[in-house]
């Protein structure tokens, strides 16, 4: 069996497989629960001055009866004292010295509030402080969480004044709710951090009733904003992970999550850049059993390929992640159907005649059948009929030979260029 | 038409010039798509002339750019 | 009513109830969202009455249901009774593509719950239309002729539907078990048509209470949706004796409580292996036979039934006795029925394109001792009546032009069982209500241009 032992700027862990803070970490008695599952490791729920909940806190965004595609909360920090925490996270490293706990911290931006929760947090045994700067609702009204993880100075300066003070790897946890991640990345790399960690939540509303016309959730008949994870921002948190990991001025390993939901999603994340994972609403949806099958099929992943370690999966993929600019716009797909197995639900059809370049036809065969047919000089490989049937195998993406050499935009740009003082006059 | 069609024509016309021994002088792209200016240096006289054409679709905007490539490639 | 014959009843009740289970909010819901949304899709055509499935699907999904019925009723006015009773897998279901990956959409049990829904809320899903001042009389109130005049109600006409029966419905109100589709839903299918203004005078027989000619004349035109008539006699000794039982006759009382009780713990025998003659011996097992047999002359292979009625008169327990011709019916000194003689067949090779042929097996008579014989040999034709109007007919069958429904008489149409047979027409209901829409809308052509010019 592979190794799946993970270290993170010196955080190790049995697996690559961490609940991410939140409410499922909220207690010793979840996760020393958790880590009898298999979990390899915890960020708590954020330490910091104890909160006040409201009631009705979480909503969940259900699509087309699939449950909990997406999910949103207004909860807060923990609203438990920072000893009660504090000596459950003894108790808790004590039972399971190789899992790693990580506190997740939040205080106001101020060096001495920074250097109090350091130290103490650090007196309890934790391997490693998580800060929290990405909390985008409650906490973030109060100037804290991703009110500073969106002002790339705060980032840093805060980041240095944790690490003053800070015996053990310092992440730090950055919010999405920025238009470039990679700016706060950066901010936590100069302020010292051995390690970041994202995503943290997307500010979101998770629904109005159509019937009450109340914000869902709502708290007395009022809702606020909330934070918005689980399988719905995979691709959002992938990205900005991917954009870190190939960005060289971010040199620190990378926790990443949002919305991992299965060793598959774990995997892509390793891929592009991550050295571990963070679970939460897989977690909250189905229990903490779900870390054995995280656990196996990462592991037969690895075994099917003869791949030894976890650790040599990480970053693989990075290198194939660039900009739109350096795609060779000489690569050519189109769609192939083939008619044996399509079921004639002519989905691609009008998908892509609506929608895309009309290059399905709907014919009948010599023997009268109805058939589907790409006509594959209009098909622009676009993807869209393949993504939309319904049976596996009835349309492939072929790529065709190239007709001209590769050559991607910033190429062409380059060599149109090159032609400069010799602009067509028109 | 379809696009498809649209392209062959105006790769067809494209080839015309390179056939005759015409070379991409210049390229300008603008909203309308791309104009290439097209010379023909006749030895002889030493006189140049030029053509212009306008190419609309994306597969004709391709095609020029894969036949500069070769020209640059072909001079050095 | 004694409390033994009260409880009798409540237990009859009970055997009459629906026995396919209404799917639940999350079944209907779940079942929607695997409904792929084809694009032209095969289920459309392969409904006679063309009901745009996958959008009532989509909107059971989307939650729209009001609209869900809508579609549904729009395309078919018996929509509701037709998610019962059609057969659904050599229809809708069976054009299905899911057929070719996994198991197709039920959408009989899907177009049931939308309907459903509408009956329960009490919609109405359709308005009158403007009056335009022309008369149409329809003779016939079940599903040919409701569908007619839904139709005809919608596009402004003043529409009279002539009714033999007490209530209207035909076929859905008093001729499909109750297990099957309940009289209720039949009913709520009349008062739809009702509420759009259709007027329907009910146990009306049309040439005995009123004569034709005098609706013919007092309406601008005429459709006539007469249906079929009683089983006809087996034409062998015995079969006026107590305990001979017609089979529609038999449903019919099965239809509304009172049940009948006297075929409680009685040997049954039924005649016929039509989805009538199920009907007749899976109602006789529902009243408590103790023994049903139904006895063919044919073999399995030519049995006109449907398989799904096959498999269900199978798992009421009925028997079944092939290639078994009754020629006798045997009676006690009271005349009761107490036994049937019958007789071997053997099946003759078919000549080209015709059924198979049938002839006794010499001295192989034999009896089957039973207290009831149930007739369900198909139905006779309204033959006198037809004739009374002088339209072209076969055998009974009224002939039509295919495309507009219309008889020899261009003022008089015809649709549902009274054009069924004779290589003309199909026996389902939803037919029935497609040949109803056709006939409406036909006579709306020929008739628009008097009243729009």
């Amino acid at each position: 069996m592979a190794d799946l032992r993970t270290n993170l700027a010196g955080i190790t862990s049995p697996n690559p497989f961490w609940l991410a803070s939140a409410p499922p970490t909220n207690s010793g008695y979840q996760v020393q629960r958790a880590f009898e599952a298999g979990w390899g490791g915890a960020v708590w729920k954020t330490l910091g001055d104890p909160i006040l909940n409201v009631s009705s806190r979480y909503a969940a965004v259900h699509f087309n009866g699939q449950r909990v595609a997406g999910f949103n909360n207004i909860e807060l920090i923990t609203d438990r004292p920072l000893e009660v925490n504090l000596k459950e996270i003894y108790e808790t490293k004590k039972r399971f010295p190789n899992h790693a706990v990580v506190a997740s911290l939040m205080v106001e931006p101020n060096q001495g509030a920074w250097h109090e929760i350091v130290k103490k947090t650090e007196a309890a045994g934790v391997d490693g402080l998580e800060l929290n700067f990405g909390c985008p609702h409650g906490m973030a009204e109060r100037g804290m969480g991703s009110a500073s993880g969106q002002v790339p100075e705060l980032v840093m300066k805060q980041t240095n004044w944790a690490k003053e003070a800070a015996e053990t790897p310092v992440i730090v946890k950055l919010t999405p709710n920025i238009t470039d991640i990679t700016a706060t990345a950066e901010a936590a790399v100069q302020g010292g951090a051995d390690a970041v960690s994202m995503i943290n939540t997307i500010n979101s509303l998770a629904g109005v009733d159509i019937d009450t016309w109340l914000p869902i959730p709502h708290v007395g008949g009022k809702g606020a904003h909330g934070g918005y994870c689980g399988p719905a921002v995979k691709p959002i948190a992938l990205n900005m992970v991917s954009e870190c990991a190939r960005n060289s001025r971010i040199n620190v390993p990378i926790s990443g999550m949002g919305g991992v939901s299965n060793w598959q999603n774990a995997i892509e994340f390793m891929l592009m850049g991550a050295s571990n994972v963070q679970i939460c609403t897989a977690a909250m949806h189905h229990g903490f059993r779900i870390v054995e099958d995280l656990i196996d099929g990462l592991s037969t992943y690895l075994d099917d390929r003869g791949i030894l370690s976890v650790q040599d999966i990480i970053g693989k993929s990075v290198p194939t992640f660039s900009d739109w600019g350096n795609l060779d716009l000489n690569y050519k797909v189109v769609a192939r159907i083939n008619n044996d197995v399509c079921i004639n639900c002519n989905k691609c059809h009008i998908a892509c005649e609506d929608t895309s370049h009309q290059c399905i036809d709907m014919l009948n065969d010599p023997s009268g059948n109805a058939i589907l047919q790409v006509r594959e000089e209009d098909c622009v490989g676009c993807n869209l009929c393949s993504i939309v049937c319904p049976v596996d195998g009835a349309i492939d993406m072929i790529q065709l030979n190239h007709e001209h050499p590769p050559m991607t935009w910033n190429e062409r740009q380059t060599l149109i260029g090159s032609l400069k003082d010799k602009k067509v006059s028109k | 038409m379809r696009e498809h069609q649209h392209y062959l024509i105006e790769r067809e016309k494209i080839d015309y010039f390179i056939d005759r021994g015409y070379r991409i002088h210049g390229i300008t792209e603008n909203l309308s798509g791309a104009f290439i200016e097209f010379r023909l240096k006749d030895n002889k006289t030493d006189e140049e002339s030029t053509e212009i054409l306008h190419i609309q679709t994306p597969d004709g905007r391709k095609y020029f750019s894969a036949l500069l490539l070769k020209q640059i490639q072909t001079v050095s | 009513m004694s409390s033994l014959e009260s409880s009798i009843q409540k237990e009859l009740q009970k055997n009459f109830t629906e026995v396919i289970p209404s799917l639940t909010n999350q079944e209907a819901f779940q079942e929607s969202q695997r409904c792929l949304y084809c694009y032209d899709a095969p289920c459309i055509t392969a409904c006679p009455t063309g009901i745009d499935i996958p959008t009532f699907i989509k909107k059971i999904a989307s939650g729209n249901m009001k609209g869900s019925a809508k579609t549904i009723m729009t395309a078919n006015p018996v929509g509701a009774s037709c998610s019962r009773v059609c057969p659904t897998e050599e229809l809708c279901e069976g054009a299905c593509v899911l057929n070719h990956t996994t198991k197709p959409i039920l959408i009989g049990n899907l177009q049931r719950y939308a309907t459903d829904w509408a009956i329960k809320n009490d919609q109405v899903l359709f308005k009158q239309g403007q009056p335009n001042g022309k008369k149409v009389a329809i003779v016939g109130g079940g599903p040919a002729g409701l569908s007619a005049a839904r139709e005809l109600a919608l596009l402004g006409y003043d529409v009279t539907i002539y009714e033999a029966e007490s209530e209207a419905g035909g076929l859905d109100t008093y001729g499909i078990v109750s297990f099957r589709l309940p009289k209720s839903v039949s009913l709520w299918e009349v008062e739809q048509v009702q509420n759009l203004g259709v007027t329907i005078k009910t146990g009306v027989k049309v040439g005995e209470d009123i004569p034709f000619d005098e609706i013919y004349s007092m309406h601008d035109r005429v459709i006539l949706a007469i249906g079929m008539a009683s089983v006809p006699n087996l034409n062998i000794p015995g079969e006026q004796s107590s305990g001979v039982y017609d089979a529609i006759e038999l449903v019919k009382k099965t239809k509304a409580a009172p049940f009948p009780t006297e075929l409680k713990d009685k040997k049954v025998v039924v005649v016929g292996a039509g989805n009538t003659a199920i009907d007749g011996a899976t109602c006789s097992v529902r009243l408590g036979a103790e023994n049903v047999k139904i006895l063919y002359r044919r073999s399995e292979q030519e049995m006109t039934a449907y398989d799904f009625e096959y498999e269900f008169a199978k798992q009421d327990g009925v028997e079944f006795r092939w290639l078994t011709q009754p020629i006798e019916i045997l009676t006690n000194k009271e005349g009761k029925v107490e036994g049937i003689k019958c007789i071997r067949m053997q099946l003759l090779k078919a000549a080209q394109g015709e059924r198979r042929r049938t002839v006794p097996v010499p001295d192989s008579e034999f009896i089957i001792e039973c207290d009831a014989v149930i007739k369900a040999i198909g139905q006779k034709r309204h033959l006198h009546f037809i004739e009374e109007l002088g339209l072209a007919h076969k055998e009974g069958v009224i002939l039509i032009n295919n495309e507009t429904m219309e008889t020899s008489n261009p003022k008089v149409y015809a649709c549902g069982d009274v054009i069924f047979g004779k290589g003309q027409g199909e026996a389902m209901v939803v037919s029935a209500a497609q040949q109803g829409k056709t006939a409406a809308y036909h006579m709306h052509e020929s008739l628009k241009e008097s009243y729009t010019a």
